[in-house]
């Protein structure tokens, strides 16, 4: 029997979606039927009249047709003053709707940092906020508490957008083809155990510190233009998008977006310093260790990276 | 009153936000229509304050179907606020990465979206219908899953330019983060001419420069006659069942047609302007009826009266927006989170339609002069953009120099203000910002659907596909697949499932609109 999903969309812009499709070796169609997914509905690409669609949530509602995976994508809009007014469906905030389905769901998975942590809303007056956290505090819109049918809680697959094969190799695990152990966030370790500067073309640089204080050319964006690769957790630089590249290969600083704190306060393209030193270090590096390790690794660099020889 | 009145309710699935449309029937006709944006996600108010470049990283998110072309309204906004000269090579860049996501969009929109409709149980019964499910089913149409395959190959042209599609950041005031190599080009020259193929045999059926003979309507007639490749492509069977459907009777709109112009021309390119005026590409301009008018932003004006803001009589140019939510959202006559902006006090369309019309093409010209601005015309310029956008693209790849300029730094971003406007998909998208002490203190956006679904305004005109659904005859209306057909060939992105309510009553909106 194929699993049966209900793709809902919140607060948010669609991009996971539009990163769906452009699944390649197959198609999104073919590899969701080889894990055996049967798409109930897609807000974006699912086609049915009116009345079957208002069929098809109310025998959901009511328990009459087993629904096995939620995927919410975009962040659950609580505002003004916790009404959920600013997002509403058939005249009710869409929050309540959320809560429902989510509570006959066997799984509940978060597409994308808006439904994981809140995401792009959560500083704003919509008080936008993830399904169970909000950044980085625990509770979210369902409670601490909450457990889907299958007795798990909701799975958090953060990114702005998420990374397609992140979503479609979540869902084929979850019958027990294989265990994915997560992380604090509940999200899997497999794709957020590493972090995005792992594999990042401008690794060489990185290491002797040939850092870029502006755009276009080949080193590290680490130290002055807010590259937050060594601080991000996920596959950007392993999976690659559009089977291609990622941002820190062709030379956009990694902007953080699967941290549950995305989009951070500070500035994207500026990086906070201390004596020259990045404030925020690498993830678990101590900063005297780091210090001395910068200052020797920067006199060992050799030529043709000081003239940027090697290419990106 | 109410006897013969039915109020349907239709929420509409979105991709640029939640929509609504509610319309009032009449004798099986719809004698009213009321578009209201559902979701209010506060990104303006979001942007205040932050670093100056922050809106590069923002407005993307706006929308993840035209995250390109938010980051090129940002980067162009920010650009005239550093008086930056953007180099040749990156001007070719940038405009190579909207096209992409234009000619991807124009394509999803019709297999993934518009099309769909065709295979809605209400025209079952009719010859084509097999054909078309053939084509179109959901999940499984041949073109269906040939759209996806090749539009996904054909977006990584950005990927490979800008790290990754959707969302990245990769153009920055005075060019581009990125500096693509010769070998990038190519790879992205072989994604275009694959997509240029595929575009070719199966939605013209023949190639671009036959096509680009066609320039009229008699034209077009005589090139579906000329041969059966012709008539069984995407484009020749959408004119047939287009036309059995009704196509050319639904939809006509406010008939003012608004664009930005979009692709600053380089200074060593050998493209010149389509249409033959202006200083872009694609030029800007207001149609009003059928004279155009030169485009001045200054005469744009955001009104409130009907969307769930705080009421300000007159409305405001984007440079002094303000962007106030009137919480509930649910009472009361107002019925949108969209604001209404209108050009020199009028709603206008835009679009591939309108884009077109400002470019005096004239083929669409004629079409429109014989057959109006209806939903047949409003997605025949849709589907046939990318024949005149993928040869520019080819040209813009082989005139970039691999070893010349991506970038040139700008002066600093202290104070200012700026605006980037452009055509992007879904028609003019227009950001608007002012800058102190290196912080966003304003940031506007204008989106081609706030034009396009926009509520009525201060003199309580309605907007554009509200008009256009006024007259429409809805057989069904449990099934009212002829509003899905108006709404979609305004391409607001959005899947559209109805509900219909039993009874005008229920609708709040009843007595303040005294239908
Ligand atoms: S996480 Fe990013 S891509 Fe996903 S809905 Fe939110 S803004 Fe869009
Ligand atoms: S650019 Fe960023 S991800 Fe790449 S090596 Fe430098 S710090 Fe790491």
């Amino acid at each position: 029997m194929p699993l049966s999903l209900f793709w809902l969309q919140g607060g948010g812009c669609s991009g996971d979606s539009m990163a769906l499709l452009n699944l390649e070796g197959p198609n999104l169609f073919a590899q969701l039927e080889y894990i055996g997914i049967e798409l109930l509905w897609h807000p974006s690409l699912s086609h049915g009249t009116p009345r079957q669609y208002d069929e098809l949530l109310a025998a959901l509602l009511a328990g009459e047709r087993p629904l096995d995976i939620l995927c919410l994508e975009g962040a659950v809009i609580r505002g003004p003053g916790g009404t959920g007014m600013y997002d509403t469906h058939r005249r009710r905030p869409k929050k309540d709707l959320i809560a429902a389905l989510a509570h006959r769901a066997r799984y509940v998975v978060a597409v994308g940092t808006c439904a994981s942590f809140g995401g792009v809303g959560g500083d704003g007056d919509v008080e936008a906020t993830g399904l169970q956290y909000r950044k980085r505090q625990k509770g979210g819109f369902l409670g601490a508490d909450f457990t889907s049918g299958a007795g798990l809680p909701v799975i958090n697959l953060p990114g702005c957008p998420c990374h397609p094969e992140i979503v479609v190799r979540m869902l084929a695990s979850l019958e027990g083809h294989w265990a994915l152990p997560l992380n604090e966030f509940n999200s899997p370790l497999q794709w957020y155990g590493m972090l995005v500067h792992q594999g990042c073309i401008r690794n060489e640089y990185h290491e002797y510190r040939v850092e870029e204080t502006d755009f276009g050319r080949r080193g590290c964006l680490f130290f002055h233009l807010g590259c937050q690769g060594p601080l991000t957790h996920g596959p950007c630089n392993k999976l690659r998008w559009n089977n291609r590249n990622s941002k820190t290969s062709a030379g956009v600083p990694c902007l953080g977006c699967t941290d549950p704190e995305f989009p951070k306060q500070h500035p994207f393209f500026k990086t906070r310093n201390i004596a020259g030193i990045p404030y925020d270090l690498p993830e678990g590096v101590d900063r005297a260790h780091y210090l001395a390790y910068k200052g020797m690794a920067a006199a060992a660099a050799p030529e043709r990276l000081l003239a940027r020889k090697t290419r990106v | 009153m109410m006897a013969h009145r039915t109020i349907l309710n239709i929420p509409m699935n979105r991709v640029e936000g939640d929509l609504e449309i509610s319309v009032a029937i009449e004798d099986a006709t719809v004698v009213d229509a009321w578009s209201s944006g559902l979701m209010y996600r506060g990104i303006e108010n979001i942007l205040r304050n932050r670093d100056a470049m922050d809106g590069l990283v923002i407005t993307p998110r706006v929308c993840g179907i035209c995250t390109t072309s938010h980051l090129t309204a940002a980067a162009m906004a920010l650009d005239a606020v550093s008086g930056a000269a953007v180099p040749d090579n990156a001007i070719r860049m940038r405009n190579l990465a909207l096209l992409t996501e234009q000619v991807q969009s124009d394509v999803r929109h019709a297999f993934l979206m518009f099309h769909v409709d065709f295979t809605n149980p209400a025209h079952a019964q009719a010859e084509w219908y097999a054909e078309a499910m053939h084509r179109y089913q959901p999940f499984k149409g041949k073109c269906v899953i040939e759209t996806v395959r090749e539009t996904g190959k054909l977006v990584e042209v950005i990927a490979i330019i800008g790290g990754q599609w959707p969302h990245s950041s990769f153009m920055v005031p005075g060019g581009l983060a990125s500096a693509p190599s010769a070998g990038d080009l190519l790879q992205c020259e072989m994604l275009v001419r694959q997509f240029r193929g595929w575009y070719e045999k199966r939605i013209l059926g023949c190639t671009i420069e036959r096509w680009q003979q066609v320039q009229s309507l008699a034209d077009l007639d005589a090139w579906l006659e000329e041969n059966d490749r012709h008539r069984q492509s995407e484009v020749g069977f959408f004119l047939r069942i287009g036309r059995a459907v009704g196509l050319d009777r639904l939809g006509a709109g406010v008939k003012n047609f608004l664009s930005y112009g979009a692709f600053p021309l380089p200074g060593d390119t050998t493209l010149t302007p389509l249409g033959g005026h202006g200083d872009r590409l694609v030029p800007a301009g207001f149609l009003q009826g059928t004279t155009l008018l030169g485009f001045d932003q200054t005469e744009i004006r955001e009104q409130v009266k009907y969307s769930w803001y705080e009421d300000d009589p007159g409305g405001r140019h984007p440079d002094n927006g303000l962007t106030r939510p009137y919480a509930t959202g649910a009472e009361g006559f107002k019925y949108s989170w969209a604001k209404a902006p209108r050009y020199r006090g009028l709603p206008a369309e835009t679009g591939p339609l309108a884009e077109r019309l400002v470019a005096r093409d004239p083929l669409i010209t004629d079409l429109v002069g014989r057959l109006g601005a209806t939903a047949l015309t409003r997605q025949f310029a849709r589907l046939t953009r990318p024949a005149t956008m993928l040869p520019v693209m080819e040209q813009w790849l082989a005139e970039t120099d691999p070893n010349g300029l991506y970038y040139r730094h700008p002066a600093e971003l202290v104070a200012g203000e700026g605006y980037g406007l452009t055509q992007v998909p879904r028609g003019a998208l227009g950001h608007w910002l002012r800058i102190e002490e290196g912080r966003i203190v304003n940031y506007q956006i204008i989106t081609p659907t706030a034009w396009n679904g926009s509520p009525r305004d201060d003199h309580d005109v309605r907007g554009p596909w509200e008009e256009a659904l006024v007259g429409t005859s809805v057989k069904d209306p449990a099934n009212p697949v002829e509003l899905g057909h108006v709404v979609r060939s305004f391409d607001p992105c959005l899947v559209c499932t109805v509900h219909a309510a039993t009874g005008g009553n229920r609708n709040p909106r009843n007595t303040r609109f005294k239908v």
